[in-house]
């Protein structure tokens, strides 16, 4: 089973991917809600694929993917955005995630990019 | 309300964490508004609480409440990249409680299952105004800024850059990408792309070749594809699976173009990429909203649990009292029974402890009301919250935020006097409204006070004898008589009705709330000095302490806080009045007494004093006594209404509720406050 760790500050956004995903029924979710969670959980579960939303409070989504990407270069991260954040999806592409998907995402869009990302 | 909540847990979370967004906002808002202005924390706070708004609302399809969020991003966007210097921050701190208003207007639809039909237009344009004004100003004011931000904007990536031998790749390609239609950014995917295959191509060439984040070139991408032209190593069947492993691709054509060294690859590639390093320079302070090791619990499981302890503790109560043990030898089924009770004893305060609440929330809200208020009657208000730490029972913030929000009110359009009215009494032109909070005993006291003009007695008196409220006497009464007529239904001194604290119905129904959760009001006041509003309330609802005494064949429990002692009285303490009321001399202090058997008509044998036994019980600083046949004991008791049918049919004074005893038998909890008045 394939495991992934989803990166938000809000309860409601992690349910929403969870939701999305769940259909699938083939993945073990780990959740964190700030980057400094999400590079612990990281290191403690070692998932196949994070999403990882941009904006948090403390630290954002950028300095969690580069500690990640630090840690493990292997790392499959997923930046979670919005419309007008486009430098800092660029600057998170440098810093090693593997593509970006722009809220409002639909399911489909959501479930391809994943089962893409891990190859299934 | 709790049980209009939709059961979609989805829109649930939602509104629960956008509501808690907007009141950590309103309180960032409100922070920046007394301060100097946005400091820059305070902008990015505000600038990711909007972009987080922006993008649940879009989630869950709400257009109109995401687009707004959407326009003040943008305005807090700009305030944080250019940081202009000439900002009119009541201007905005307007504009965004605006918008904090309408999504809360909004959400409560939402919450109750209407649409969320509401036109955010408006806002959203004055929102856009100020926003083309700022730009307009920076533009000619700021030019030095602005000057500044272009030298540094160039900080270019060069991909590939330390492969500069050109011959070193084997194979030359050519590659045109089309992405899915809804990918949105397609420049930054395109971007992506090209990052992937430096890690094994150089030599790249693209079209368009300036990937910028313009509608052009997104929309050239979306026509003609992404052309790229590079060289590699890699075989074609390698390129291609490394290519078509790009997200949201629609479709891809790759074409080998032979052996190195085609012409188009003879430039020297430089695919620039214009990214200014926008790291977000995150406020080391301030709330960290999720912790771990902290969950939210839907109160109404809370509620259930609460029950199910209360039932715990009169089944336990039923089983160790039980009747049919009387006059057993059984020592060790007492040592159990001991264990149990300290359980199910400790068990109850862990379910009480985890109810409690601070009421901090509760007086922050009231910030916002004093700075609305102030700004629309122009007078200068400061809020000075103390003790907001003081937690009480969930259940009761519920019932005491109206209560408080009327007495902030009413302090701030009647108490406190316009800044020249102040300055000519030597006061300091702003007025101080204080809320202050802490534990006294059982209860907590809530105290809301202000230093403007008081409370003058003999208004007060006149309008109550003009409405035909006085009671007595005025010369008898005492000032916090006085006082205690402004609880009276109807009465209010002030003639003309204001927005805000309205037609006088304000201080009966601060009463009537309190009350209803057993707690007391009292007013203290000096005039010019300003007033004192004193909220006494229980801890908890749930569960009390109570002495239980029996009257004829019923049962009655009283609240032990209000209890000061029992006792038989002796025949000579008894006196009777000229009115035929009877006296209790205690000590040389002479009390009035209360036969239960008389007030609710219970059939007793027992009628005189001295067989009988007198609890003396305070009320708001009065004695008085009550008569009953005997004293059962004293026992933890819960708390349940009184059945609806029951309230319906008839309102009995002093009674709060009723409760189960430990034989199965039903007691009624007599209400202090309402046995004063009887």
């Amino acid at each position: 089973m394939k495991k992934i760790l989803i990166v938000d500050d809000m309860v409601f956004m992690r349910l929403s991917i969870k939701n999305m995903l769940e259909k699938e029924g083939q993945f073990e979710f780990y959740e964190a809600s700030n980057g400094m969670e999400a590079v612990q959980r990281y290191k403690e579960f070692k998932p196949d694929l994070v999403t990882m939303d941009i904006t948090m409070p403390d630290m954002t989504g950028i300095e969690a993917l580069k500690l990640i990407i630090e840690y493990d270069p292997k790392a499959v991260v997923m930046m979670i955005s919005a419309m007008g954040q486009e430098a800092m999806v660029r600057e998170s592409i440098l810093s090693g995630a593997k593509t970006f998907i722009i809220k409002p995402f639909k399911e489909e869009q959501m479930l391809k990019t994943v089962q893409k990302l891990l190859s299934i | 309300m709790q049980d209009k909540i939709t059961n979609e847990p989805m829109l649930d979370v939602y509104i629960f964490e956008t509501s808690q967004l907007l009141e950590q906002l309103e309180q960032t808002v409100l922070k920046c508004e007394k301060g100097t202005g946005f400091a820059v924390s305070d902008i990015n706070e505000i600038f990711r609480i909007m972009h987080t708004i922006k993008g649940s609302s879009a989630m869950m399809m709400f257009q109109n409440i995401s687009v707004l969020a959407h326009t003040a991003e943008d305005l807090f966007y700009f305030l944080r990249e250019e940081k202009p210097e000439e900002v009119d921050c009541s201007f905005i701190c307007d504009a965004v409680f605006q918008s904090i208003d309408f999504i809360k207007v909004e959400l409560e639809k939402i919450k109750n299952g209407d649409k969320a039909d509401g036109d955010s237009k408006e806002i959203a344009g004055s929102i856009k105004n100020i926003l083309s004004e700022l730009k307009a100003n920076c533009g000619s004011v700021n030019m030095p800024i602005d000057e500044k931000r272009r030298e540094e904007k160039p900080k270019k990536y060069y991909i590939s850059q330390d492969r500069v031998n050109i011959s070193q790749y084997k194979y030359a390609y050519k590659a045109v990408i089309f992405f899915e239609d809804d990918c949105e950014l397609e420049n930054i995917r395109a971007f992506t792309v090209i990052h992937e295959l430096s890690g094994t191509a150089g030599e790249i060439c693209h079209e368009p070749e300036n990937l910028e984040d313009t509608s052009e070139c997104i929309e050239k991408i979306q026509k003609d594809g992404f052309l790229i032209f590079f060289q590699s190593n890699e075989s074609y069947e390698q390129i291609k699976e490394l290519l078509e492993n790009t997200i949201f691709l629609k479709k891809l054509e790759l074409t080998n173009l032979g052996e190195k060294g085609h012409e188009n690859s003879k430039d020297t590639v430089k695919a620039a990429e214009g990214i200014s390093k926008r790291i977000n320079d995150v406020p080391k302070e301030g709330h960290s909203s999720a912790n771990q090791g902290i969950i939210s619990v839907n109160v109404s499981k809370l509620d259930k649990l609460m029950d199910l302890v209360g039932e715990m503790v009169i089944a336990e109560a039923m089983v160790t009292q039980n009747p049919d043990l009387k006059g057993l030898e059984l020592g060790n089924f007492h040592k159990a029974a001991r264990q149990l009770k300290k359980i199910t004893d400790e068990l109850q305060d862990t379910v009480m402890s985890v109810r409690m609440v601070p009421l901090g929330p509760v007086f922050l809200k009231m910030q916002r009301i004093v700075r609305d208020m102030s700004k629309q009657l122009k007078k200068e208000i400061t809020l000075q919250i103390i003790g907001e730490d003081t937690e009480v029972d969930k259940n009761i913030i519920e019932h005491i935020s109206d209560p408080l929000m009327h007495l902030v009110r009413n302090a701030a359009d009647h108490g406190i006097e316009p800044p020249e009215e102040r300055l000519m009494q030597n006061k300091d032109r702003t007025g101080v409204i204080t809320l202050e909070a802490k534990n006294a005993g059982g209860d907590v006291r809530i105290i809301v006070r202000d230093d403007g003009k008081g409370l003058k007695r003999e208004d007060i008196l006149k309008k109550a004898q003009s409405l035909n409220l006085l009671p007595k006497n005025p010369e008898e009464m005492e000032d916090k008589e006085v006082f205690n007529l402004l609880f009276l239904p109807g009465f209010s001194t002030k003639d003309d009705v204001s927005e805000y604290s309205g037609r006088g119905v304000g201080m009966d129904v601060v009463m009537q709330n309190i009350r209803a959760i057993g707690g007391t009001v009292t007013v203290d006041s000096k005039p010019g000095k300003g007033m004192s509003t004193t909220l006494s309330i229980p801890l908890t609802l749930a569960i009390i302490d109570g002495m239980n005494l029996r009257v004829g064949d019923s049962y009655y429990t009283i609240p032990m806080v209000s209890i000061i002692e029992s006792l038989r009285p002796r025949e000579r303490d008894i006196i009777i009045d000229p009115e035929g009321r009877e006296i209790l001399m205690i000590r040389g202090q002479s009390y009035p007494v209360l036969r239960l058997h008389r007030l609710y008509d219970v059939k007793t044998k027992i009628t005189c004093f001295t067989e009988g036994i007198i609890v003396v019980v305070r009320q708001e600083g009065k004695l008085f006594c009550i008569f009953a046949d005997e004293l059962i004991g004293q026992q933890q008791v819960v708390v349940k209404s009184l059945p609806a049918y029951i309230r319906k049919m008839k309102q009995i004074k002093g009674l709060a509720g009723c409760t189960l005893l430990g034989d199965g038998s039903i007691s009624l909890i007599l209400d202090a406050a309402g046995l004063a008045d009887c």
